[in-house]
């Protein structure tokens, strides 16, 4: 698929022809630099946005047909997002929070599953603080419970330690890696912060809003 | 509880500077409509109050052509009263006359008065003018005078250099000699001379020994008039036997529905008399017209007050959908709909709506029970009428909610039309 921006003169293409697919269960690392496009890239496996050309398939199934209703409804399904700034609602409370997703499509059945999650990434005793009285570790690991709760086939992460100091930010990354493994859970991840991720089963590396596979291998094209 | 209405209920709870505004600005809306009701409506309904009371009863009588009626009174009030429901009911006869005082043998004053002519046996059981006799007592002779309290300080001389109320002219040349420090208004027992133009343009005179002063809050009673025996009254015209209206008190459990067809049986039961009758709501329909309009403009002065406070309301809840831009992106990246979105600040507007509606209706009730247990008066005079009309009380909550709810969906639908990319990036 490619994004561009903009038209004729001013056109910008955020991305460039990127095509890979992602195996069920892949914890995969998106890297590259700052606006080399990783975010655009995101966005759009995360229906966020549409690209300017090619689709995005997930299990199988295309989303460039969807209208505007069952794209929220996709999202909500089928994906998991966990942001930079972990976005709690900071109205709610740390379980109402994770319980979010679901209630939206009026699942009642969810209760004990987010409190599972929850207890997996250590929040057992943080449920019912309000979101803005826990931490930003906290905060970032309540996120990826939130990201979890429905079961998606994919937990999109867009930097979500670039807003944490070293020491919180490994234990966030611990923390997804064991829900990625117990749960058999597919994490693309974005980072410009490649090192503090160690081993992954893939890399993917966007430059100038082109993909390549591996680390530092402008040389190695990706193709699906 | 529906994730919507939860989130929309903490939102608000956690901006309560802007609920807390938002509330006051329906409940404000609210207790105007309110207090203007209590007020104007009030006097309206003292008004109408007084108007049954004094002069019209529950049914007035009278006759279409002419000045009086001619019919017996006896029979008609003896139609009236078989009727069940109906209390009592009485003639009455109005005139012109000059009045006038002497103070050692000089004329002191001399005026026109309008004079009312009763029954006093069933005109106390009909009307309650015998209650305003502050000093003295009501009517009870051939010979005996009520005078209004206005009537009684003019006569005494004390409104000379004032501008005089009761339509008659003050003789100049007949106080000349009185010192204006001598103002007495007339008292019980001081005798008063009435002049009056019988039916054959002949002056007949009498004079009457007052027996009281009658006097009523607010001016609404006979203060400006003289209150004398109808056979006295009936004597001096030459018109025996006849009334100018007759006066029917209702009771207390007969409905305005009811007393209208009771209306319309008497008017069948004397179908060639040339009678007409009307209820005291027509009555006062006629009567105060123009009061009634000023009530319906000061009324829709506040309801503007109310659309007012749905701008308010707007501008509210555009700021919390600002201030929610970011939440609003999360939700929908996480997979609300827009009308989901929408829902939740039309909820925002909905608890607005009822908790403004609430405290309006209860600050409003509030001052209406004040108002009714103070017995509040306009200007110090005239007491109030002061009901609970709940339908008015229901309808105006109602069109607060509805207010509040409309108000809300422009900001509502303002906060679906934002991209959930470009919304999480707001601080």
């Amino acid at each position: 698929m490619s994004k561009i921006y903009g038209e004729a003169e001013t056109e910008v293409r955020a991305l460039d022809n990127v095509s890979f697919s992602v195996k069920k269960g892949e914890f995969v690392l998106v890297i590259g630099s700052s606006g080399s496009g990783k975010s655009t890239l995101l966005n759009m496996i995360g229906l966020l946005d549409r690209p300017t050309e090619g689709r995005v398939l997930v299990d199988g199934f295309d989303t460039s047909d969807l209208t505007d209703n069952e794209i929220s409804a996709f999202r909500n399904k089928k994906l998991g997002f966990v942001f930079q700034f972990a976005n709690l609602l900071a109205d709610l409370t740390v379980l109402e929070n994770v319980l979010l997703p679901s209630q939206i499509q009026f699942d009642s059945t969810t209760n004990n599953r987010a409190k599972e999650i929850l207890e997996k990434v250590g929040l057992k005793d943080q449920l019912f603080k309000r979101a803005n009285k826990i931490s930003g570790g906290q905060a970032q690991r309540a996120a990826i419970a939130r990201g979890l709760v429905n079961n998606p086939t994919i937990v999109l992460a867009d930097e979500p330690t670039g807003n944490l100091d070293s020491v919180t930010a490994k234990n966030v990354i611990e923390v997804m890696k064991k829900m990625a493994k117990d749960l058999g859970q597919t994490f693309i991840v974005v980072t410009h912060e490649r090192a503090q991720f160690g081993d992954v089963d893939r890399i993917i590396t966007i430059k100038d809003g082109r993909a390549f596979e591996g680390e530092h291998s402008p040389e190695l094209e990706v193709v699906a | 509880m529906d994730y919507r209405l939860h989130l929309a209920k903490r939102m608000l709870v956690n901006k309560r500077g802007s609920l807390i505004g938002a509330v006051l600005a329906v409940s404000i809306g609210i207790l105007v409509i309110n207090v203007n009701f209590v007020i104007f409506q009030g006097i309206y309904d003292a008004i109408v109050r007084d108007m049954s009371e004094y002069r019209f009863g529950d049914i007035y009588v009278y006759d279409e052509e002419k000045s009086t009626i001619e019919k017996s009174d006896i029979v008609l009030i003896n139609w009236f009263e078989r009727i069940p429901g109906v209390e009592a009911a009485t003639p009455r006869l109005e005139a012109s006359a000059t009045a006038e005082t002497r103070i050692l043998g000089q004329q002191h004053e001399k005026f026109n008065v309008p004079v009312l002519g009763v029954d006093p046996i069933s005109d106390i059981r009909t009307s309650t003018i015998h209650e305003t006799v502050g000093d003295g007592q009501y009517v009870y002779a051939r010979n005996s005078i009520v005078v209004g309290e206005s009537v009684a300080s003019d006569l005494g001389g004390c409104s000379r250099g004032c501008s005089f109320m009761s339509g008659g002219e003050t003789d100049p040349t007949a106080t000349a000699d009185v010192d204006l420090g001598d103002c007495q208004p007339v008292r019980v027992g001081d005798s008063v001379k009435l002049t009056i133009t019988d039916q054959w343009g002949i002056d007949q005179k009498k004079r009457f020994v007052v027996t009281g002063i009658s006097g009523t809050a607010g001016g609404q009673g006979f203060d400006r008039s003289v209150i004398i025996h109808i056979d006295t009254l009936r004597d001096m015209l030459d018109r025996s036997g006849e009334s100018r209206s007759i006066m029917v008190r209702l009771q207390e459990s007969v409905s305005p529905h009811d007393a209208k067809q009771i209306k319309n049986q008497f008017l069948r039961a004397f179908p060639n008399d040339n009678l007409r009758a009307e209820t005291i709501e027509e009555s006062a329909e006629s009567t105060l017209s123009g009061f009634k309009s000023g009530i319906a403009m000061i009324n829709l002065i506040g309801y503007f007050g109310m659309g007012s406070s749905a701008f308010a309301i707007l501008t509210i809840q555009m700021m919390l959908v600002n201030s929610k831009t970011r939440e609003i992106g999360i939700m929908r990246a996480i997979g609300a709909r827009r009308k989901d979105i929408l829902i939740i600040f039309i909820m925002q507007g909905m608890i607005i709506g009822a908790m403004g509606a609430g405290a309006g209706t209860a600050l409003g009730l509030g001052y209406t029970t004040y108002a009714k247990i103070t017995n509040m008066e306009f200007q110090g005079s005239l007491a109030l009428e002061v009901n609970y009309n709940w339908q008015k009380i229901g309808e105006t909550a109602f069109l607060a909610f509805i207010l509040a709810m409309i108000a809300s969906i422009y900001p509502s639908y303002r906060a679906t039309k934002k991209q959930p990319v470009e919304a999480m990036r707001s601080v």
